[in-house]
């Protein structure tokens, strides 16, 4: 081992890295408004979903029993996640994007000249951020939602672990989602295209598959389907009962914790390739 | 010290940087010169690890820029492209690049106040003048107070006030005992503010000397001569195989031939000589003599009256 006799001044440090990217992160406009975003769509969503639940359950005749109330309650809550993890993925990949964009890249690159911390640093630091603002609108908006389904007689019990689960997979989703297009944009390098591809990945291939799932009812293409990021990563946030019977369920579904796990072996992969990119290519 | 030895940089078949290798020394400034597109900024992109390079090596106090552990008090940078966040205010930007050495508020203060920005501090940095956002790139090249500068064009688009301050601040760090390597177009700049040069054409180093040294190259060394009898003098400087322009009736300036070989040609022909200067060879003009042949981007000639007109 070396030892140093200078008043060793503090070098480049993991600490220090997660530090400058959580300046980065809240100093641009950008980030607070799709911040702001997520949170409008989360809370206003599961209220409008529950009054449509109550007025439905509030019809002659309807008797919702426990499992059904809370499996309810996990849909209102999980509504607005199909809108939400579209301001995720374009905040994921802006946030890398928009330094290659304006050149900050290299002064991040300078101050971090072996990359790969400053990338992993951005990622933590968005990541656990995201996990924490998805969480609190969450469980801001079933709270929200809660008076408006006692409207229609269904009662939520807030004791119930499965629907913590739900709360918990649905924040985890949002921060994975993101993840998976900042990967996406340290790849491409470009807003634009890296936006494109990462909501091309979350939104139109999934649309794709299901249109051959359909036509074709092959189940190797329905398990194709249930692979794919945001649907393997959507079962995160799927109460345990399956309330509506679908007709077009073509292949196995994956357990919430298998969906985790695929669409974490889709993030690691892309970053792995995002690491050699970012460590060959000239910034 | 910055140290490159044997360094090139290809970009697919086009070939920026060749073989370069020279020695940036500590307690002097260093200009680096050359024409657009001689690989300047590539070679100095290729210090701070920000370019690899694809034969040869770059260090700076003996290691590699990446191998430093704490790169920014070795080694501070601006570069001539800005590499700011438009939509970040000045103090943030800083104390996100600082956060990563833990250099904290305080030193960021420090360089604000130095490079005079604190009136723009909080304002995002997509507003800033070409001057400001130079600013802000030197007072992010001296957050982490480095024994090194590596500056690409740091007066460019500096109000005359600036350019000074510049001219002071990289003295001053030289004196200070500092390695200082900058760019800079402004060949009068130069000549004020460094003591050695490097000159670099089509990607090779073509001088590496003193100021001094490089200026004494200058040859073809133009005089001055004012003489009421000009047109007969004109007639015999030429027979004598010089070069003659007149700019006004009385005044001549003569190429190719010595001031005192004027002067007793003059004195031969018994005409009378108002004046006879000879011109001290500027940087300017040894460098246009040095990079002559090795300027990539050469601009057009002035159309004449005679072409405008058709």
């Amino acid at each position: 081992m070396t030892t140093t006799t200078a008043p060793a001044l503090p070098g480049v440090s993991f600490g220090g890295i997660l530090v400058s990217e959580w300046i980065k992160l809240r100093s641009l406009r950008s980030t607070v408004w799709c911040y702001i975003i997520l949170i409008v769509i989360t809370i206003g969503l599961a209220p409008l979903v529950a009054f449509a639940y109550a007025s439905q359950a509030s019809q002659p005749g309807m008797v919702i029993d426990v499992e059904t109330s809370q499996s309810i309650a996990a849909q209102v809550l999980t509504a607005s996640i199909g809108f939400s993890q579209l301001v995720i993925s374009v905040l994921g990949a802006l946030v890398i994007t928009g330094e290659y964009g304006t050149g900050m890249i290299r002064s991040t690159f300078t101050a971090v000249p072996k990359r790969l911390p400053a990338l992993f640093g951005k990622a933590a630091v968005f990541a656990v951020v995201t996990f924490v603002v998805g969480f609190v609108a969450l469980v801001t908006g079933l709270l929200v939602a809660i008076p408006v389904l006692g409207n229609g007689d269904i009662t939520v019990d807030l004791g119930d672990g499965a629907l913590w689960l739900v709360i918990v997979g649905g924040a985890a989703y949002l921060a994975l989602i993101g993840l998976f297009s900042l990967a996406v944009g340290a790849i491409i390098r470009n807003s634009a295209g890296g936006i494109a591809a990462a909501l091309g990945a979350i939104l139109v291939l999934p649309t794709i598959i299901s249109i051959f799932t359909v036509i074709t009812q092959a189940e190797w293409v329905g398990n194709l389907s249930n692979l794919l990021p945001s649907n393997a990563g959507a079962r995160m946030f799927a109460y345990p009962v399956e309330m509506i019977q679908d007709d077009f369920l073509v292949g196995t579904p994956l357990e919430p914790w298998q969906g985790a796990l695929v669409l974490l072996v889709w993030i690691a992969a892309l970053f792995t390739l995002a690491s050699v990119l970012l460590k060959r290519r000239d910034a | 010290m910055i140290e490159a030895i044997g360094l090139s940089k290809h970009y697919g078949a086009k070939t920026a940087v060749d073989n370069v290798s020279f020695t940036v020394r500590p307690g002097q400034v260093t200009g680096f010169l050359g024409p657009n597109g001689a690989g300047k900024s590539t070679t100095m992109r290729m210090i701070v690890g920000l370019d690899r390079p694809s034969a040869g090596h770059v260090t700076v106090n003996g290691k590699r820029y990446q191998d430093h552990t704490a790169p920014l008090r070795e080694v501070g940078v601006l570069l001539d492209a800005k590499a700011v966040h438009t939509g970040r205010s000045a103090l943030n930007h800083l104390l996100a690049v600082g956060a990563t050495h833990g250099i904290g508020r305080k030193r960021v203060d420090e360089v604000i106040a130095l490079t005079g920005l604190q009136s723009v501090a909080n304002k995002r940095v997509g507003g800033f003048s070409l001057g400001m956002g130079q600013r802000l790139g030197l007072a992010a090249a001296l957050l982490g107070d480095p024994a090194t500068l590596v500056l690409d064009e740091p007066v460019n688009g500096l109000d005359p006030e600036g350019v000074m301050w510049v001219r002071q601040l990289t003295r001053h760090l030289a004196a200070e005992g500092r390695t200082v390597l900058l760019s800079s177009h402004l060949m009068s700049e130069m000549a004020q503010t460094a003591d050695h040069i490097i000159v670099l054409g089509r990607g090779r180093v073509i001088a590496d000397a003193p100021v001094g040294d490089i200026v004494a190259t200058s040859t073809g060394t133009a005089v001055t001569v004012r003489t009421p009898d000009a047109a007969r003098f004109t007639t015999l400087l030429s027979a004598a195989e010089a070069t003659v322009t007149s700019t006004a009736p009385d005044l001549l300036i003569v190429n190719g031939l010595t001031a005192p070989r004027i002067g007793e040609l003059a004195a031969a022909e018994r005409i009378v000589l108002h004046e006879l200067t000879p011109t001290v060879g500027s940087l300017e003009d040894a460098y246009m003599q040095l990079t002559a042949d090795d300027v990539e981007y050469h601009a057009g000639g002035f159309p004449t009256p005679q072409e405008d007109a058709r």
